[in-house]
């Protein structure tokens, strides 16, 4: 009986039919892909992408040149010199991220006392010529400029959990 | 015209089975492989000795790029093997959390292997089923740690943070009705937990699915069972673990033989093979998704009942939160030598291994009592299947290759390391 | 109650947390824990320190005769005694540790980020081994106001956990006591006295001594992490101690130098003269690139063309008459330098090559050699010293420490000088003459000496005495040094500036032979004693063979039609800097070895090749007591500049000369090593070598004067924080007050003075330390680089 029903199984190509109407409902069921750019998949406020250095509301920057994320970046991406500031302020003179050595753990952005360091939800980046991969305070610094009500909004979001 | 008995062919390193960087050198006799003889090393990058120059806590990304594919059980056995050093025990809550996150990691990995071992032999749409529920679980992957892939979420102590009360939400965009938004966004109204919770929900059918699409399917059968077939004694002596072992028949599971975390605390099965062919691995895998389902629905209860702290209350190993650190001189010194010079555990060794989805990942550390390891050694489960090769392949025919390395479940991160 | 029969009588066993060791009587348990390395936290105790046992932090558990002490005691000051049981880990003492630790962070600013102390600071150390995770202390933090303690040592107060290490340090090791503690309690202060700030030339130690951040490093604020920096062992480049420093460079730049532990040499410290002249190496008038003179303009070349332009000049000097060729090398120059330039000279025919800039007078040839005469460490143990001419504390600032040690046990350090110095200890005798009487104070000293031991009338002294009788003070000092166990007697810094320096060295050899002391005789310059090693002298060659060259003194008298300058600016380095400018400007072609360029030197020179400044060069420095000392390199020199070692090699090839093949510093260092073995132990000058006639005096108004502290060679004259200080500056010509009187000049008047050539205006000052007819105007200072003799005759108008 059970060869009997396994040749007709068989036969009548039952489990191929079976997958063929699968595969159809998956056909007409609702669309699970998503048209980028137009639409992007949704993002979690943790999210880990391209840094950026910030600001305090009154226009000054936090970074106080402590190294701590040179100090902890464990693929040696960061890169600072700093100096006394004329204001006797520390502060850096050079800050340099090499995006091709970052391995965006994260631990620059938690290691940071003052909240400057960052990583923001930016994702999409290209370099086009070979050196643009390091990119200097300015650079980071305008990212945060940029972006400052998001970064602000997301840090307030994860406070609770950090 | 000449007779020509044996002849060696390439197989790999860019041929698309081959599951990364593997050049596998065949000697055939026609099409049929006489002797497999792989060639490892094209991904090597060194992370053992890397570790030995950085702080522990250091080295964790660097676990997730190992078995870029699981990721989190990479992080959890080097992680453990810390903190088996320092002596300490993570809070319950944070065991939960990593246990839960171990078995999303399964998940994710065998719905990886599913559909890559799936498009070497031939079905392509399993494929692309696959790849829709992993985004899902990359999703949960982003929610607690910020990366979808790469997390550096566990820390020796606990994990960085608890899980997150909102989950992310698609956004409106021309390219979407607001009703199509809405089906999108249905599972995401709550917390992580609950998004967890609705896949858990839904996940058991789509397994349906796919053993709808493969397990009856007689090219699947023809190309999987019987092939590669291992004796349960093989496997042993060849140092099998996980699915691999399983498959031949062994009941071996570090969960169950050496429970760490709360695995003890977890209702699961363990499914065997009897035949250790292809065909059965393939359904020790399936039926272990089902099993992760289970746990994760039991920790998911769990977690939503009991709050807690995620990380040990010691400033010495795990770092203050910013709140004290900004307020408090003990927490500051605390935060900025941890920071810059790590802990330091004492003398020792340690080896700690978990049940990674595809075998035993093991992490073994020696200690001279620095804020390095003095030697960092990793037993990657990959590595010990990939050395049966020959074993498995010789006799089969060339097609079987590809069958052959899809069941071995092959990564290179783990294999040159 | 010995517990072991066999044990010494000065040796007690004590047991630490289970273990058990053996030590001597009198010790404390910190130093026996230290000894043995267990680990006891503290802040206030420092090995080289007294204990004043006020920061609580080495509290231990103690157990005598098995009854436990009531209360745990600060290790750092119990002595130890036999069967003691002593637990630094036992429950009350952790938890007096970590109550200790909590009292200090109390008030400790949240600076640690900002703080250059971070990840060297000894307080985050011990909060992380021995304190609390969490604070309980929710009040406010006290603040205190800043001191300016002078451009080298930066201070926030606030950070002070009140260890007085710096207090201690200034009060027992510099002896300036410039810090203090005032006030009480919580309210305790350290400041300076006055609000004057730490002037000591050894104060950047008290940087290293801080546990906190309190006290730092001000030139090196800021600019770098301590785990950032990698750390290059090497030794100090001004004075012939040889002090062990390391270099910490980032990237290939010297941010700071601190000092490496050598018992035998500097202990732990260092002069702040070691610590921060690096900033010279980074002066803005480095030289990037050879240049050359072409009529008016100064054209830049590449090194092939640089070099090969030197050697056609110099093979045609050489061509013509090769005793026309001079080389001038700085005594701060490495070994190998000096060695490779007397071979090159000596390969051209020419024996006019000399270390000795400052020594005035050289009618006693090569003897003696320089150097201490005996073991820098064992002069801490001398009974007796009489310092001719030398100001120690600024020549030669360790060996000054090591005097004053020796002082403050009851040793006679006695000095003869044109003037009284600024001492940091009493001296039991202090003699001060007019710089033409000093030779006559020497040969008075030697005749009570001879009459106190009995060796009667010594023959050549009366040309000195004039027949005069020794004074009681004479008598004091001769007695002192014969009567002592082990004595020194050495002259100094103005002594070779002396123009009758010969009779000096010849009296001064006689009175150490008299009493049985060793005898020292030290300039500046790093590695002076090196350049009579490496035969950069013009009586002897490397091997010891005599030779018939000229000296400095004698080339800038007798100019030649060519000179070869090495590392040093004639107009301050040279004991008669306008002359040797002059003798420069006269000549047919200079070539100047440097890393830096001047006014004066495009004015001189006609090629100027840029080499590498201390630290980026490797190479070895002889100190004063006869130690090879080897260093290697830091980074590329700056710009084109190259090391002179291998400049001088391939200029060596360029002129065909035979074994000039080094690879490396350690074979010129090996070759020279070995000529130096073969040769014994080479003479020490002395009384018979004494010049034929003695100088006879300026018999007029004169300058007398030694080389400022930071004025010694072109690296520390370029240190910028060094310059800011009160030792550095404008000179400032001091006159004794009968002089001043004479002349009509008061304290803070402007004087114009002049030696012959143009005259300069300066601030004069009136000190009653001085001996008449004497204007004290030492060399090195800003002001004084076009004046002439830095002792000789000097005019004086008031302006």
């Amino acid at each position: 009986m059970q060869a009997l029903r396994e040749f007709f199984n068989s036969f009548l190509l039952v489990e191929l039919l079976k997958g063929m109407k699968l595969t159809g409902r998956h056909l007409f069921s609702g669309r699970f892909t998503i048209e980028y750019p137009e639409e992007k998949a949704p993002q979690s406020p943790r999210f880990r992408g391209l840094h950026a250095l910030r600001r305090y509301p009154n226009g000054e920057e936090r970074c106080i040149a402590c190294k701590l994320c040179e100090a902890v970046c464990p693929a040696l991406a960061i890169t600072i010199e700093s100096e006394e500031r004329e204001d006797g302020t520390r502060r850096t003179t050079r800050y340099d991220i090499d995006l091709f050595k970052c391995i965006y753990c994260g631990f620059c952005e938690e290691s940071c006392p003052v909240d400057s360091i960052v990583e923001t939800r930016i994702y999409e980046y290209h370099f086009e010529n070979r050196g643009e991969q390091i990119i200097n305070k300015e650079q980071l610094l305008a990212i945060g400029d940029l972006y400052e009500p998001q970064l602000a909004r997301d840090r307030a979001m994860d406070a609770p959990y950090r | 015209m000449a007779e020509i008995s044996s002849y060696t062919i390439n197989f790999g390193p860019q041929h698309p089975a081959a599951h990364g960087v593997l050049r596998l050198v065949l000697e055939m006799d026609g099409e049929t492989v006489r002797r497999a003889d792989p060639h490892i090393g094209l991904l090597h990058r060194a992370t053992e000795k890397l570790a030995e120059s950085k702080p522990y806590n250091q080295s964790i990304g660097y676990m997730d790029r190992l078995d870029y594919v699981s990721m989190m059980c990479n992080e959890h056995a080097y992680v453990l093997a810390i903190e088996k050093l320092l002596g300490v025990t993570p809070p319950i809550r944070a065991q939960y959390i990593r246990v839960m996150f171990d078995e999303i990691t399964r998940i994710l990995n065998h719905l990886m292997w599913l559909g890559a071992h799936g498009l070497d032999v031939g079905a392509m749409t399993v494929f692309l089923y696959a790849f829709k529920e992993r985004e899902n679980l990359m999703d949960c992957y982003e929610a607690v740690s910020g990366a979808r892939m790469h997390a550096t979420y566990y820390r020796p102590g606990g994990v960085y943070r608890d899980l997150p009360a909102r989950m992310p939400q698609y956004q409106a965009s021309h390219a979407r009705s607001q009703k199509d938004l809405d089906r999108l966004n249905s599972d995401r109204q709550g917390s992580l937990l609950d998004f967890i919770d609705a896949f858990c929900e839904r996940f058991p059918q789509s397994i349906d699915e796919f053993e709808a699409l493969l397990t009856d399917n007689r090219i699947w059968k023809q190309r999987l069972v019987d092939v590669a077939v291992v004796s349960p004694e093989r496997a042993i002596q060849m140092g099998f673990a996980g699915p691999m072992l399983r498959g031949s028949g062994v009941e071996w599971d570090l969960r169950k033989m050496q429970p760490y975390e709360v695995y003890d605390r977890m209702d699961f099965d363990v499914p065997v093979g009897r035949n250790g062919d292809c065909y059965d691995r393939y359904l020790v895998r399936i039926e272990e998704m089902r099993q992760s389902v289970r746990i994760i629905k039991q920790c998911v209860d769990w977690l939503r009942h009991n709050d807690g702290p995620v990380t040990i209350d010691d400033h010495k190993i795990v770092p203050p939160s910013r709140e004290e650190m900004k307020d408090d001189m003990e927490s500051l010194i605390h935060h900025f030598k941890l920071f810059t010079e790590g802990y330091c555990p004492p003398e020792g060794e340690a080896y700690a291994a978990v049940e990674a989805p595809k075998g035993e990942f093991g992490a073994y550390i020696v200690s001279d009592g620095a804020n390095k390891p003095y030697r960092l050694k990793l037993r990657p489960p990959g590595y010990t299947h990939l050395a049966a090769m020959d074993e498995m392949v010789s006799g089969h025919m060339l097609a079987d290759v590809v069958t052959v390395m899809g069941t071995m479940d092959i990564v290179f991160g783990e294999i040159d390391r | 109650m010995s517990a072991n029969p066999e044990q010494p009588d000065d040796q007690v066993t004590i047991t630490i947390d289970g273990a058990e060791y053996q030590a001597s009587k009198g010790a404390t348990i910190i130093e026996v824990a230290d000894a043995n390395g267990v680990d006891i936290p503290r802040f206030c105790y420092h090995p080289k320190l007294t204990a004043p046992a006020n920061c609580r932090m080495c509290l231990v558990d103690i157990e005598m005769n098995g009854k436990a002490a009531p209360k745990p005691m600060p290790a750092c000051i119990t002595a130890i005694g036999d069967g003691m049981v002593v637990r630094t880990e036992s429950e009350r003492a952790v938890s007096a540790q970590r109550n200790v630790m909590e009292f200090l962070l109390i008030n400790h600013p949240l600076d640690c980020p900002i703080c250059d102390q971070g990840g060297e600071c000894e307080l985050q150390d011990l909060a992380l081994g021995y304190g609390r995770g969490i604070s309980r202390f929710t009040e406010r933090k006290r603040v205190v106001d800043d001191e300016d303690l002078g451009p080298l040592v930066e201070t926030e107060m606030t950070r002070c956990i009140h260890c007085t290490r710096c207090v201690r340090f200034l009060d027992e090791i510099a002896g300036t006591s410039e810090l203090g503690a005032l006030h009480r309690g919580e309210h305790t202060e350290i400041g300076t006295f006055v609000g004057r700030g730490i002037h000591s030339e050894l104060s950047g130690n008290v940087i290293d001594l801080c546990p906190v951040g309190a006290l730092t490093n001000k030139p090196y604020r800021y600019t770098a992490r301590a785990w950032e920096m990698l750390s290059h062992p090497t030794v100090g480049p001004h004075d012939a101690i040889g002090s062990n420093i390391s270099l910490h460079q980032v990237r290939g730049t010297v941010k700071r130098v601190v000092p490496r532990n050598n018992e035998a040499v500097n202990e732990t410290w260092i002069a702040d003269r070691d610590r921060y002249s690096y900033q010279g190496i980074y002066a803005e008038d480095r030289l990037q690139e050879p240049i050359a003179r072409d009529g008016d303009k100064w054209q830049a070349m590449d090194w092939q063309e640089a070099l090969e332009s030197v050697a056609g000049r110099l093979k045609e000097v050489a061509a013509q008459d090769p005793s026309q060729i001079a080389a001038w090398v700085s005594p701060s120059a490495t070994l190998e330098e000096q060695y490779l330039l007397n071979r090159l000279m000596r390969g051209l025919g020419s024996d006019n090559v000399d270390v000795r800039l400052r020594q005035a007078d050289t009618r006693d040839g090569d003897s003696p050699s320089p150097g201490l005469g005996m073991p820098i460490a064992a002069t801490e143990d001398v009974d007796a010293a009489l310092l001719v001419g030398s100001h120690t504390r600024h020549d030669q600032p360790l060996l000054n420490h090591r005097l004053r040690k020796a002082g403050l046990n009851g040793a006679h350090i006695m000095a003869l000088d044109t003037r009284r110095h600024d001492w940091n200890y009493e001296l039991s005798e202090e003699l001060v003459a007019h710089p033409d009487q000093l030779a006559r104070e020497l040969a008075l000293i030697a005749a009570a000496m001879a009459a106190y031991v009995g060796r009667g009338v010594v023959e050549g002294l009366h040309a000195y005495t004039g027949g005069a009788e020794p004074g009681d003070n004479h008598k004091r000092v001769a007695q002192r040094l014969v009567d002592a166990g082990s004595a020194l007697v050495m002259s100094g810094d103005a002594v070779e500036l002396h123009q009758g320096g010969a009779d000096l060295r010849a009296l001064t050899a006689l009175i150490a032979e008299l009493a049985g002391a060793h005898h020292g005789q030290l300039g500046t310059g790093a590695n002076a004693f090196g350049g009579w090693i490496a035969g950069a002298v013009p009586y002897r060659g490397a091997d010891g063979s005599p030779a018939r060259g000229m000296s400095v003194a004698e080339t800038i008298a007798d100019p030649r039609r060519c000179y070869v300058v090495v590392n040093l600016e004639p107009e301050h380095d040279c004991f008669d800097g306008a002359a040797a400018r002059r003798a420069l400007e006269a000549a047919e072609t200079v070539v100047v070895f440097s890393p830096y360029v001047t006014e004066a030197m495009r004015e001189y020179a006609d090629v100027i090749l840029p080499i590498g400044a201390f630290g980026e060069t490797a190479g070895t420095f002889v100190n004063a007591e006869g130690r090879w000392q080897t260093f290697a390199g830091v980074g590329r020199p700056i710009g084109e500049a190259r090391p002179a070692w291998r400049v001088f090699r391939v200029l060596g090839n360029l002129l065909s000369l035979d074994r000039f093949e080094y690879n490396a510093p350690d074979e010129i260092h090996a070759e020279l090593q070995g000529l130096w073995e073969r040769q014994g132990n080479p003479s020490n000058g002395g009384w018979q070598g004494r010049p034929a006639e003695p100088w006879l005096g300026h018999g007029s108004l004169v300058r007398a004067g030694n080389t400022a502290i930071y004025g010694t060679d072109p690296l520390v004259r370029r240190g910028e924080a060094l310059q800011r200080t009160p030792h550095a500056g404008a000179a400032r010509p001091t006159l004794s007050p009968a002089t001043a009187q004479q002349l009509g000049v008061n304290d803070g008047d402007w004087i114009s003075l002049d030696q012959g050539g143009p005259s300069v205006r300066l601030q004069a000052s009136v000190d009653d330390a001085l001996a008449d007819s004497t204007v004290w105007l030492p060399a090195g200072l800003e002001g004084t680089a076009g004046l002439g003799p830095v002792h000789g005759p000097i005019n004086i108008q008031r302006t």
